[in-house]
């Protein structure tokens, strides 16, 4: 709702005001008052005390967790600050995990201690990251973003078949071909070795504080200020003398050299580095990290860094999977049905639905049999009322899932009380799908689950969670 | 119109983020995400939670004079259940789950079978390779499936636990058992395909031999270990690679030349041997193909060629007739990936039972002990099982069949 | 000779696939100066959705309708489903997306492509499925050309693409709602003040890129036999490359990059090597980037102030 002529600041007073009403506006207000440093500290603090009372299993996911949170940070300066769409991204970081391990194993001849490896991958990542970006100076962001794609592509493909370039001879085998670099030492400084997984997860820990704190100073620096100049206009910003190449080139440069190092820690994690680690997959979730948390923000950043690399794990226990499917049914639907009485409706009719499917199956089709829903909290209510499928049980979850697809685009459309009636057999056959097959198959559900959650943001909520919004000015 | 917009979403947030945080916190109770619920279509009423048949004592089947003992066991395992190569974990979890109960039944105990995947990611096995470590009620597991996995879970294992066992039921790539002292495998591996393949090809008459192998690990493995033998035969080889997406094959098709004996494809993606072949048959050149056990899958069959199997066809194994039938009485499909897991969950068994004869409780090290000394006369694969030093199975061998015209596979001796 | 000529063959062949879906990409990048990452997951639906007709049928071996009908037939039944999902993915995707900073549609794009990929592995699963052309139609049946012996179905794949591409040219230089696209793409808020109904015009560039994908999934299934959830990633890839050389946002740019892509693969292999392959096509791809930003035939973006 763009006035002309009102000050973008002014413009959102009102919504500022609006910010610290209700029951949380005053826990709002006091933490949008605190210092960032302060709650830095404190959620720091927290997580600090998280292994003393987590197994070992849990505080590895930890460490995947923080590994994700500095990958995020760094494509947030490409990404969020600088605009650029960085589709290669998740090739520096395995450039970095690749150089490490390479020196850090018997793969090459050549064996360098973690102090004098590092800063070496920093400034060849950042490097690299300069090339990347000189060679696409000339080129608008979409053209940026294929090159970028392209990189991406080309290192997985010279890392499985380095040894058998033309040029190369056999024997030198830096990347170890598809197998891979299994068995890499871990990063040791001074003897002193970093070798479990409360060790990784403090250095890691204070790395990513360190990073954090980093950022936020160069945000609010000159640095900052020429980045987001240039992501919001760069015509703009160059006629007012930001040198928009350079700026830009710094940006890409930037995360670069965060993620290689990332990427050296990542190897040393794992012990070892394999091909596959690098693939789309890998950067999607990054990319899902970044856009659900906020791109822009900090904070927010880090945010959807835990709740995308908490997902998997949540997702393989049916239990919790479950759980947070239906929460993430109740919550879209809270946040969006208005009046209360129309969302009484559609939970009172899908009830009622239910119940009228089961009776109406059993009383006619006797080879579809029931059994019972998946364990979680709601179980035992469910068992009652939801259809568990026996035979035909692929055919029927197949068309099930097509028309709660369809039924769910519909919903979007349809206003008032046609949309209950749309959402009612749409929310029906939605559980039908994740009782009967996606609750059992986690790696499904979270491909689904990325994929639709970024179109969804894009439409819906495209600053993520904790980001400003943005308006271009075209 | 100064409205209080989406009250409804911020709330709806602020939930789902102190829930998110809550569900972080509360697994532990000595359980985590890899003891799975288990697959409620499977029989076995027993609660996720290990619980126990109060120490009655079975008379067993087989050989004890004494009363059994009994005691907790659960078997973990990393398989790919999920993603790209769903359909080798699914048989791999069936046949695990299958072995685990026909085991209960004949000696009455009462061990557990927990699901792992993996997704077949290399990322993951690392996790949960972790994440098994805690578990102590695993004593022993099943997994990883590919090489690539192995590597990255026996990293973990050794510098966790390195008492644990884990029995591979399908990674051939030479020389990783001798890295990790936990790994055992009951499948042949590819120092013995390699050689055993070329020499069917030299008998044959072969002068000149095309590879082609497809850039993944275990590809170019086979291909170096089958080039080499062949070259030491005395036969022509050229050597081609070719990534597993490119969509088609015709122009690596068009440099084979018209006398090449044979085409030896090691790939992992049997479609794609699939698609190679048709298009020979397009250009005109008939040339048999050789594929090795990866290319063993119903997507494969083009009549004329052979495939190598690290299994022989159970089919045809006296003994084991009953067994598949009891199993393809309760799950769907099987194929050669299936047997390799019954013998490893079979020993796994055994040795908590052995275990716990002698020690009265079951731990990791003497499950490791136990393993090792494996000897059984007989198994499903209709071969005795004995473990080397470093783990690997003695006496595996790779079968050949050939495929006919109808599509189905005739073994050849 | 007859080496190079069945090479050139070969490589028509996976051209005239590459060509089909690169019109599509730059189509819509014309319009909506969109890269539609998701196009690729539509040739994949395409291509399912003729194999099932072909089941439905009878099935390669045993087809209950003659050839001649059949391919006619798993030809509609992926137009139909690859313009659904294409015309979806514009309506509830890109649409809402239309005004907000280019990096908005790139990103839901992204996600369509995943989350379609998801759902072919949903209701496909993870395996292969095999077209078995060759018991369709048998490979021996062919025409001759010079030395080279040439199988039907892909005599029929590059005579289908040509005649497609043709007809998609005259129809955009001399039909009303092809000048309407020219003029959207052109300019979109000019042609929207004369009066063009850009929503319409953007369906039916969707709905046309689509239809030419399907048509393309339907014959990557009969000359390459296997279909599988994955194969629009690749294909999709390889595609994209080909618009972008020939100069994305212009058609006949993406027939003539989708024709030089494929002979490069299929040169490549022949004369080079075939390891590197797709290395060697990407790295083309970034030299043209990098000479000519704009691709073979593409016009320099104008940016207006």
């Amino acid at each position: 709702m763009a006035r002309i002529g009102v000050d973008e600041w002014v413009e959102q007073s009102d919504e500022r005001s609006e910010d610290y009403d209700g029951l949380i506006g005053p826990v709002r207000r006091i933490l949008d008052n605190m210092a960032p440093g302060l709650k830095l500290a404190i959620g720091a603090g927290l997580v600090a005390l998280l292994p003393l009372f987590l197994q070992q299993g849990q505080v590895r996911i930890g460490v995947s967790i923080l590994i994700l949170a500095m990958l995020a940070l760094g494509l947030n300066i490409v990404v969020g600050w600088a605009g650029l769409l960085d589709l290669g991204y998740v090739a520096f970081a395995g450039f970095g995990a690749y150089f490490y391990a390479a020196v850090a194993s018997d793969q090459i001849p050549a064996h360098w201690p973690t102090a004098l490896v590092l800063p070496v991958i920093v400034f060849l990542s950042g490097a690299l990251g300069v090339l990347l970006s000189l060679a696409s100076r000339r080129l608008a962001g979409d053209y940026l973003a294929i090159l970028t794609l392209f990189f991406g592509l080309i290192f997985l493909e010279l890392v499985r078949n380095f040894s058998r370039l033309p040029f190369v001879s056999e024997d030198f085998d830096p990347t170890g071909g598809p197998n891979g670099i299994p068995g890499v030492e871990p990063w040791s400084f001074f003897g002193f070795e970093i070798n479990t997984f409360n060790r990784h997860y403090y250095l890691l820990l204070a790395l990513l504080v360190l990073l954090m704190v980093g950022l936020h100073n160069l945000d609010k620096s000159r640095t900052g200020r020429a980045w987001r100049a240039t992501r919001d206009d760069p015509l703009a910003a160059g006629h007012m003398t930001t040198p928009v190449n350079k700026v830009r080139l710094l940006a890409v440069a930037a995360g670069a050299a965060i993620a290689g190092f990332t990427g050296a820690a990542f190897a040393a994690v794992q012990v070892g580095v394999f091909p596959t680690n690098f693939a789309l997959v890998f950067l999607i979730t990054i990319y899902a990290a970044v856009i659900l948390g906020g791109s822009g923000s900090i904070p927010g950043v880090v945010l959807g860094a835990l709740v995308i690399g908490y997902l998997p794990e949540l997702l393989r226990n049916p239990a919790t999977a479950s759980w947070l499917f239906y929460l993430g049914v109740s919550v879209a639907l809270v946040a969006r049905m208005r009046p209360w009485s129309r969302l009484a409706g559609v939970v009172g009719g899908l009830i009622a639905f239910g119940f009228g499917v089961r009776w109406l199956v059993k009383a006619i089709w006797i080879d579809v049999s029931s059994g019972e829903a998946a364990e979680g909290f709601l179980s035992g209510i469910l068992d009652g009322w939801i259809l568990i499928l026996g035979d035909h049980r692929d055919i029927i979850t197949n068309i099930a899932f097509v028309v709660a697809i369809g039924g769910a685009l519909l919903a979007v459309l349809s206003t008032g009380w046609r949309q209950v009636f749309v959402l009612i057999p749409t929310l029906y056959l939605g559980i039908l799908v994740w009782e009967n097959r996606l609750v059992f198959e986690p790696s499904l559900t979270r491909q689904l689950l990325f994929g639709a959650m970024l179109v969804v943001m894009m439409a819906v909520r495209p600053q993520g969670l904790l980001g400003k919004k943005r308006v271009e000015i075209t | 119109m100064i409205r209080n917009r989406k009250p409804g979403l911020r709330v709806a947030v602020m939930i789902a983020v102190l829930a998110l945080v809550a569900a972080a916190c509360s697994p532990s109770d000595g359980t985590d995400t890899t003891e799975a619920a288990g697959d409620p279509t499977t029989t076995a009423g027993a609660a996720a939670t290990t619980t126990e048949a109060p120490g009655t004592t079975v008379p067993a089947a087989t050989t004890t004079e004494a009363p059994m003992a009994v005691c907790d066991g659960t078997i973990g395992s990393i398989i790919p259940i999920t993603g790209p190569v769903a359909f080798i974990g699914e048989v791999q979890r069936n046949w695990s789950q299958y072995a685990v109960d026909v085991y209960n039944e004949e000696h009455g105990t009462a061990y557990e079978f927990v699901e792992g995947d993996n997704m077949f990611d290399v990322a993951q096995s690392s996790v949960l390779a972790a994440q098994i470590i805690d578990d102590g009620s695993i004593m022993a597991l099943v997994g990883p499936a590919g090489s690539d996995q192995v590597d990255a879970a026996g990293a973990a294992f050794e510098q966790g636990d390195p008492t644990l066992t884990y029995i591979s039921p399908s990674s051939t790539r030479v020389g990783i058992t001798a890295k990790y002292a936990g790994l055992f495998r009951t499948v042949p591996t590819d120092d013995d395909q390699g050689p055993t393949s070329a020499d069917f090809m030299i008998e044959s008459g072969a002068t000149k031999v095309f590879i082609i192998d497809d850039q993944s690990s275990y590809s170019t493995g086979l291909a170096d270990i089958a080039a080499a033998a062949l070259e030491a035969g005395g036969v022509e080889v050229t050597r081609e690679s070719v990534a597993q997406d490119v969509t088609d094959f015709s122009a690596l098709v068009g440099t084979i030349a018209d006398d090449t004996d044979w085409v030896y494809l090691p790939w992992q993606v049997a479609a794609n041997g699939q698609l190679l072949g048709n298009q020979l048959v397009e250009q005109g050149k008939e040339i048999p193909i050789f594929g090795s056990d990866g290319m063993d899958s119903g997507d494969f069959t083009i009549a004329g060629s052979v495939i190598a199997a690290f299994a022989p066809d159970i089919s045809s194994v006296e003994e084991s007739a009953d067994l598949l039938e009891g199993f393809l009485a309760e799950y769907p499909e099987t194929n050669t990936f299936g047997p390799p897991v019954f013998v490893a969950v079979t020993v796994i068994a055994e040795a908590y039972s052995r275990v716990c004869q002698s020690d009265g409780e079951i731990t990791r090290a003497a499950v490791l002990a136990e393993v090792q000394a494996t000897d059984q006369s007989s198994s499903i694969l209709g071969q005795p099982i004995a473990f080397s030093a470093d783990g690997d199975l003695i006496g595996g061998t790779f079968f050949f069949f050939e495929i006919q015209e109808d599509g189905t596979k005739v073994q050849l001796p | 000779m007859e080496f190079f000529l069945r090479q050139t063959i070969n490589g028509l062949t996976l051209g005239s696939v590459y060509a089909l879906l690169a019109i599509g990409y730059s189509m819509v990048y014309g319009i909506l100066k969109l890269l539609n990452f998701a196009h690729g997951e539509v040739y994949m639906f395409g291509a399912f959705a003729g194999y099932g007709m072909l089941v439905m049928l009878g099935g390669p071996a045993s087809p209950i309708v003659p050839v001649w009908l059949l391919i006619p037939l798993m030809f509609l039944a992926a137009i139909v489903v690859s313009i659904v999902v294409g015309v979806t993915m514009e309506r509830f995707a890109y649409r809402p997306l239309r005004n907000s900073p280019r990096i908005a549609p790139l990103i839901s794009a992204i996600g369509v492509s995943f989350f379609l990929q998801a759902t072919a592995l949903f209701l496909f699963s993870a395996g292969f499925r095999s077209y078995d052309a060759p018991d369709l139609i048998d490979i021996s049946t062919g025409i001759a050309i010079g030395p080279v012996d040439v199988w039907l179905v892909r005599v029929l794949v590059i005579v289908v693409a040509s005649t497609l591409m043709v007809l998609l040219t005259l129809w955009v230089n001399k039909s009303r709602t092809g000048k309407a696209v020219r003029a959207v793409s052109f300019d979109r808020e000019a042609a929207e003040m004369m009066g063009i109904d850009v929503d319409r015009v953007v369906v039916v560039t969707f709905l046309i890129g689509s239809a030419l994908a399907g048509v393309g999934g339907v014959m990557a299934g009969l000359v390459f036999g296997r279909i599988f959830s994955f194969m629009g990633f690749t294909a999709g890839l390889k595609a994209f490359t080909a618009a972008v050389v020939g100069g994305i946002g212009s058609i006949p740019g993406a027939m003539l990059g989708g024709l030089l892509i494929g002979m490069a693969e299929s040169y490549t292999t022949a004369y080079i090597s075939s390891t590197f392959q797709n290395l060697i096509v990407f790295s083309l791809l970034i030299i043209v980037l990098l000479v000519k930003p704009t691709g073979l035939l593409g016009k320099p973006e104008l940016v207006k102030v």
